[in-house]
């Protein structure tokens, strides 16, 4: 009974706009930066980890997350609303393999956070998640990257930015970006991408970086793999960086 | 037709036990699911534990197959073998160890030993029986190897050497006099492998070759083949039919196209 | 009695060299009385993927008529083709799904795969997976075929020897069987083509 006045939060403006939505979006571009760029063998997805406080131990945020062994996730925006977007994306994930015998192709588990993403925006009783996502993936047609946002849109990306620095950051891959990008010079052009709008000192405990590719390594069955890069990885790159 | 084909939330679906409860009464007997028949042996060792089982699949009296993997995954360092109905085995173990994986990735930590054990004894035991699967369950978590069974009602024990299925009696004659304490690793694969060997020459319901997995600290080795006691022996000749030999009323050929990458189209 | 045998059929399904074959007979019966011949068991899934229901054939039809929904289903969300193999899992969970009220079939999965590479497998009436590379075989003629296929089956036959084997495998076994024959069928999936060709058999 009580579905029958919990209205739907997100109503058209006499204008047409949902700015729910438009709102859902400015809490994603105050959120921290995430950077995802494809190269020809494989993508990878980084964001900063900003703890509110010094007194915080980073060691316990994960902002770039496994969904399931061939795809991974960063978020921009509100880290709980992320949280459940994970947690349902991971069951999707268990859900179409137990169905099909096989981890599901990029393009199908985007496409099922979207549809998650999308009826929040519908629903009663609920609003908008506060986050783009960036979603990488390997699959039999190769690496692919997406940004999913809250109005459960998505679309395919060479490179992409979101959050504070996401204008800045957009140009900065434009002009750095080629066809030809291989995975360990996207690592590279990542992480001086995220430099260019970084407060304070960059180091490994205060970026999150993850990839998937041949390089990465394998499953089992051979198939490419995701992996976040451990904080020495990521002080290795930092030092051929500086 | 509608409420048959679209894809449901999960779980059991009861459309037809009705009309298959009517049908048995009506005096029609069920058609019979694969068994798995079964030697499977699980036993520890000094810094391990190993799993063993024979790879026949049974219908009756009929081998369904003759190469079947009873040995299933569950974590990267737990593996469970399974006897009974060989599709409840199968599914159980999936979907325990689908389960286990979405909680790996939420906590970030290897998967124990006991939460595996007790989501399996739970799901049996939830089923009173009905779920035909008979389990020994191997790993080696931060308690160090652990090795149990699991039947399919829901009950577990632990022991340090287990067989379980219709070829039981024939390893556990290898299993009682040659386990010691503290095996050496080699010494309890050889013996995991007689065990299952004795299974598949003195036990009808259980056949071909012997897999057999080895768990120890981070690591899992698994041996496919380890032993085929059983070689098929090749045919000498051949009975091919020359071609021709049968008779045809009617032939329709359907061509594929054979998709080839070309020369991208031209868009400008 | 039993459901699997109200009916009657035989369906087998071989490996070739690159390529498969599945041949099914094309009686329909009630009991001991035929109703039809014109039945086959084999329905296509996707070009290079068929599938085989023996069974009651009630089961059989409702089946075909939710797997290749299925099937198209995927086609649409997933811009590809489904996999043999991966359509052997669908048809098993399908089965799984109903574990404690079965449709009683024995489903066989023959095909190619994008690589062109031959799979088949069969099942149980609950989706337990029996995936081989040589042979497999269901319905009442089971034991007839096994028999059969065991002793003149070989690897690496090219698709028109692979035919006769199929052919002749499957219609020995019918003629000993009185639940099946009155006709069989047998398409054999190559890279290039599919083969289907209708057989003469003993209509008795």
């Amino acid at each position: 009974m009580t579905d029958r006045y919990s209205f739907s939060l997100t109503t058209f403006s006499p204008s047409g706009k949902l700015v729910q939505i438009e709102y859902a979006l400015n809490a994603v571009s105050q959120g921290v930066t995430s950077i995802g760029i494809k190269a020809t063998n494989g993508v990878v997805i980084a964001t900063e980890k900003k703890a509110a406080s010094p007194l915080i131990d980073d060691s316990s945020l994960e902002k770039v997350a496994n969904v399931c062994p061939n795809i991974g996730i960063v978020y921009s925006g509100m880290g709980p609303d992320f949280r459940i977007l994970l947690t349902k994306a991971r069951k999707a994930a268990q859900k179409y393999k137990r169905v099909y015998g096989e981890y599901p192709p990029t393009g199908i588990l985007v496409k099922e956070v979207a549809s998650v993403m999308q009826e929040f925006t519908q629903s009663g009783g609920v609003r908008p998640f506060g986050v783009s996502l960036l979603i990488a993936g390997h699959d039999e047609t190769g690496p692919s990257l997406y940004q999913v946002d809250p109005s459960g849109s998505y679309w395919a990306w060479k490179a992409s930015a979101m959050g504070k620095n996401m204008v800045n950051a957009k140009t900065f891959l434009e002009k750095r970006y080629n066809d030809d990008i291989e995975l360990e010079d996207a690592v590279h052009t990542s992480i001086l991408t995220l430099k260019e709008g970084f407060e304070g000192q960059m180091t490994e405990n205060s970026i999150e970086i993850g990839v998937i590719g041949s390089a990465v390594g394998y499953t089992e069955d051979q198939k490419p793999i995701f992996r976040k890069l451990t904080p020495s990885e990521v002080k290795d790159y930092l030092a051929n960086i500086a | 037709m509608e409420t048959n084909i679209i894809p449901r939330k999960g779980g059991f679906n009861f459309d037809n036990y009705k009309r298959n409860l009517f049908l048995e009464q009506k005096g029609l007997t069920l058609p019979k699911v694969t068994k798995t028949g079964t030697t499977i042996v699980g036993a520890l060792f000094k810094d391990g534990v190993v799993l063993g089982a024979d790879t026949r699949a049974t219908g009756g009296s009929i081998v369904q197959d003759k190469d079947i993997i009873k040995i299933s995954y569950i974590a990267p360092n737990i593996y469970c073998c399974g006897a009974g109905t060989a599709a409840d085995t199968l599914f159980t173990t999936a979907l325990i160890s689908s389960q286990l994986e979405l909680h790996r990735l939420t906590t970030g930590r290897q998967s124990r030993f006991n939460s595996a054990e007790t989501m399996l004894k739970q799901l049996l035991f939830r089923h009173q029986g009905h779920i035909g699967a008979a389990l020994i369950l191997g790993g080696y978590d931060i308690n160090g190897p652990v090795l149990a069974h699991i039947y399919p009602h829901g009950s577990s024990e632990h022991h340090p050497y287990i067989t379980m299925g219709s070829g039981s009696l024939a390893a556990v004659s290898v299993l009682e006099t040659r386990w010691t304490k503290n095996l050496e690793r080699q010494d309890a694969i050889d013996m995991v492998k007689d065990a299952v060997e004795a299974g598949i020459f003195n036990d009808l319901g259980s056949g071909s070759n012997v897999n057999l997995v080895v768990i120890e600290k981070n690591k899992t080795e698994s041996l496919r083949e380890y032993s085929k006691p059983t070689p098929h022996h090749p045919k000498n000749c051949d009975y091919k039919y020359k071609r021709g030999t049968t008779a045809i009323l009617k032939e329709s050929i359907k061509d594929l196209v054979v998709v080839t990458d070309g020369e991208a189209m031209d868009i400008s | 009695m039993s459901p699997g045998s109200y009916n009657g059929g035989a369906v087998v399904a071989m490996i070739g060299k690159n390529c498969v074959a599945i041949a099914s007979d094309k009686r329909f019966g009630v009991q001991m009385q035929t109703i039809g011949t014109e039945f086959s068991k084999v329905f296509p899934v996707t070009e290079k993927s068929y599938v085989g229901l023996p069974g009651l054939t009630t089961d059989t039809q409702t089946l075909q008529e939710i797997f290749r929904f299925k099937a198209n289903m995927y086609k649409l969300r997933e811009e590809r083709e489904i996999e043999p193999r991966t359509l052997s899992k669908l048809v098993s969970s399908t089965l799984y799904e109903r574990r404690w009220g079965p449709y009683f079939v024995h489903p066989l999965v023959a095909g190619l795969d994008k690589n062109n590479q031959p799979f088949i497998c069969a099942m149980d009436l609950i989706g337990c997976i029996t995936e081989t590379c040589d042979f497999v075989v269901g319905g009442t003629s089971e034991e007839n075929l096994f028999g059969i296929c065991e002793s003149v089956w070989e690897p690496d036959l090219e698709p028109e020897d692979l035919f006769e084997t199929i052919s002749q495998a499957l219609l020995c076994s019918i003629d000993r069987d009185c639940f099946a024959g009155w006709g069989a069928v047998v398409h054999v999936i190559t890279p290039e083509r599919v083969i289907t060709r209708t057989l003469k058999s003993r209509m008795d």
